[in-house]
């Protein structure tokens, strides 16, 4: 039944395929085109437990938006567009909203393999664990281990990692492993505030908070060992999963252009469900003023990532030598919250991907699990040119909020769990440790299964942790 | 996260707001005491509440200003003055952002709800 504006969520949600659910365009007034989420039956079940459905039919009445607002199975609520979304606008005229990349701008992951099985490691392991810790700046708000100034931060913003190694910090060869060589070109540094700026430039090489991470892991099973071999990985080895962005920089560009945008959005005409959808034509002031800035957070984000896999390889030169740090090789890069221009079915689109991973035929993609679960290794397969404008998931994504996860278990408790199961954690905050629980998180294995069941993309390998540092 | 607001008045909300994030935002006592001046322009006080938490959050990132309370608020269709009182200490950083999901400020029954979601 067509709808007036208001929400309707679970009630128009409706099977169209296997792992292929749907929410019509004409489920409300409003929306341009549907909602569609890659879901088997007990994730979809997840799913509609929260406003993420409600979140994701606002999402499908942007003004530009084609095909379909689509969610990846890890989808849960977020702040205005859900996490785990996909939006495609059509260009030049669609639109460009900053929620639909999130306040983490290129949020991603960096996974580097070590040239160590884990039985080699044997007592080192919590040495290395320990070492990382004190490697890694971790926490909200923490200052890191290379402050930038204002020429080395322009130089950050505008060529992301590549600045750091012409400083000698970090590997050229990582620069091939990362996406888009981890450099946007679109990104202009005097598109950045100086408030954003100034949040930045002590945050160089540090962690964060929240669901970031730094984790020892160990390569437990290859389930497609001939690209395994292809991405450098094989059974019982070591590798290390980095999981952070752009800091307090990437916060105050969104803040900045939400803010911005909301005010510019009566001009363009534009009535939205919820204001943190603020967005502006792509081609306007407005839009190309936010990609410019957005570009330049996210390439601040892979240097982040950059210099937080440098402090990595020195703590591993410090506890296992020197040869094991330079066999150290980044495997890849991937960010989870970004916006890009791509051509698909023959159009020039802008994709938002807000927790979600571009997944092009062939590319590696890391989906971290919860703390204590398993990690995987996946390639994109075709099927996501097809269906999901190029993308697959990005992690387990919520199922309970972090307040709601506080009150199931104590940090000191989660602390001994892990322990005795052979993981070893660091963490500067046992509150902080608590709000990322296990049961915290829908099943990772589960919503592999269904990306790779969807022929988003295939698994490669499982990974399991075996050391933590948690920001 | 979700914070819901209820106050008598309009300024008793903002003072609230201020409130419900120094509780968010104190790690434990100690600190020299300090005062912040703030001047914001605008004449929607919904984002008004925001960019008042906003800036604290920005004060928490790059000068360790821990708030306490809405010392002062001069609240007018142009923007809002505030004097926001507390100490330079070790914030938690916890705010990262406050967002306009759901935003909301209303007078409604005799009293004043507001609503403001938070990126944690």
């Amino acid at each position: 039944m067509p709808g007036t504006g208001a929400s309707s969520s679970t009630s128009e949600l409706r099977r169209v395929g296997e792992l292929l659910w749907e929410i019509p365009a004409t489920a409300r007034a409003d929306m341009r085109v549907p909602a569609r989420v890659f879901a088997d039956d007990e994730l979809v079940a997840a799913i509609a437990a929260d406003r993420a459905l409600e979140q994701l039919e606002n999402v499908a009445t942007l003004p530009g938006i084609v095909e379909a607002a689509l969610a990846m199975p890890d989808i849960h609520q977020g702040y205005g567009f859900p996490v785990g979304g996909v939006a495609a606008m059509a260009l030049p005229d669609g639109v460009v909203s900053p929620g639909g990349v999130g306040y983490d701008i290129n949020c991603g992951v960096r996974l580097l393999a070590l040239p160590v099985a884990e039985p080699e490691l044997g007592p080192r392991r919590e040495a290395l664990v320990h070492e990382l810790s004190r490697a890694v700046p971790a926490g909200a708000g923490r200052r890191g281990a290379l402050p930038l100034g204002g020429r080395e931060l322009d130089a950050v913003l505008r060529d992301g990692p590549r600045a750091l190694v012409a400083a000698g910090i970090g590997r050229e060869e990582d620069l091939d492993r990362t996406e888009s060589g981890g450099r946007l070109a679109e990104a202009d540094p005097a598109a950045v505030s100086p408030r954003a700026r100034e949040r930045g430039a002590g945050q160089l090489g540090t962690m964060g908070a929240g669901n970031h991470f730094v984790e020892l892991q160990r390569v437990d099973r290859l389930l497609d060992p001939e690209t395994a071999a292809a991405f450098g990985l094989r059974e019982g080895q070591v590798t290390v999963l980095i999981h952070s962005g752009s800091r307090g920089l990437g916060h105050q560009v969104c803040t900045d252009h939400v803010r911005a945008m909301d005010a510019a959005g009566a001009r363009y005409g534009f009535e939205l469900p919820d204001r943190q959808l603020a967005c502006a034509p792509a081609s306007s002031p407005e839009g190309r003023a936010y990609l410019a800035a957005m570009a330049a957070a996210a390439n601040f984000a892979f240097a982040n990532r950059h210099a937080i896999a440098h402090a990595v390889r020195g703590a591993v030169e410090r506890v296992l030598g020197p040869a094991a740090a330079a066999g150290t090789r980044q495997v890849y890069d991937v960010a989870h919250n970004i916006a890009k221009v791509e051509r698909h079915g023959g159009r020039e689109l802008l994709v938002h991907r807000k927790g979600a991973t571009r997944a092009f035929p062939g590319q590696p993609v890391f989906i971290p699990g919860s703390m204590g679960t398993a990690s995987f290794v996946l390639a994109g397969e075709q099927g996501s040119l097809e269906r999901s404008f190029g993308t697959t998931c990005h992690g387990a994504g919520r199922a309970l909020s972090r307040t709601a996860a506080r009150r199931r278990i104590g940090g000191a408790e989660l602390r001994r769990r892990l322990e005795a199961q052979g993981i070893v954690v660091r963490c500067p905050s046992s509150a902080g440790l608590a709000e990322e629980a296990p049961f915290a998180y829908k099943d990772v294995e589960r919503v592999v299964e269904v990306v790779e069941r969807a022929g988003l993309a295939r698994r490669v390998a499982r990974l399991v942790p075996i050391g933590v540092v948690k920001g | 996260m979700e914070v819901e607001l209820q106050a008598e008045s309009e300024a008793g909300l903002f003072e609230a707001a201020v409130e419900a994030y120094a509780e968010l935002a104190a790690a434990g006592g100690g600190g020299e005491p300090a005062r912040r001046e703030l001047a914001l322009a605008g004449g929607d006080h919904a984002l008004l509440l925001v960019d008042l938490l906003n800036e604290l959050v920005f004060l928490a990132e790059t000068e360790a200003f821990v708030p306490e309370r809405l010392e002062r608020l001069e609240l007018s269709d142009d923007g809002l003055h505030a004097t926001v009182a507390g100490r330079i200490g070790d914030p938690t950083h916890l705010v990262k952002a406050v967002t306009l999901n759901r935003l909301s400020l209303a007078e409604e029954g005799g009293a004043w709800h507001g609503r403001v979601v938070l990126d944690v």
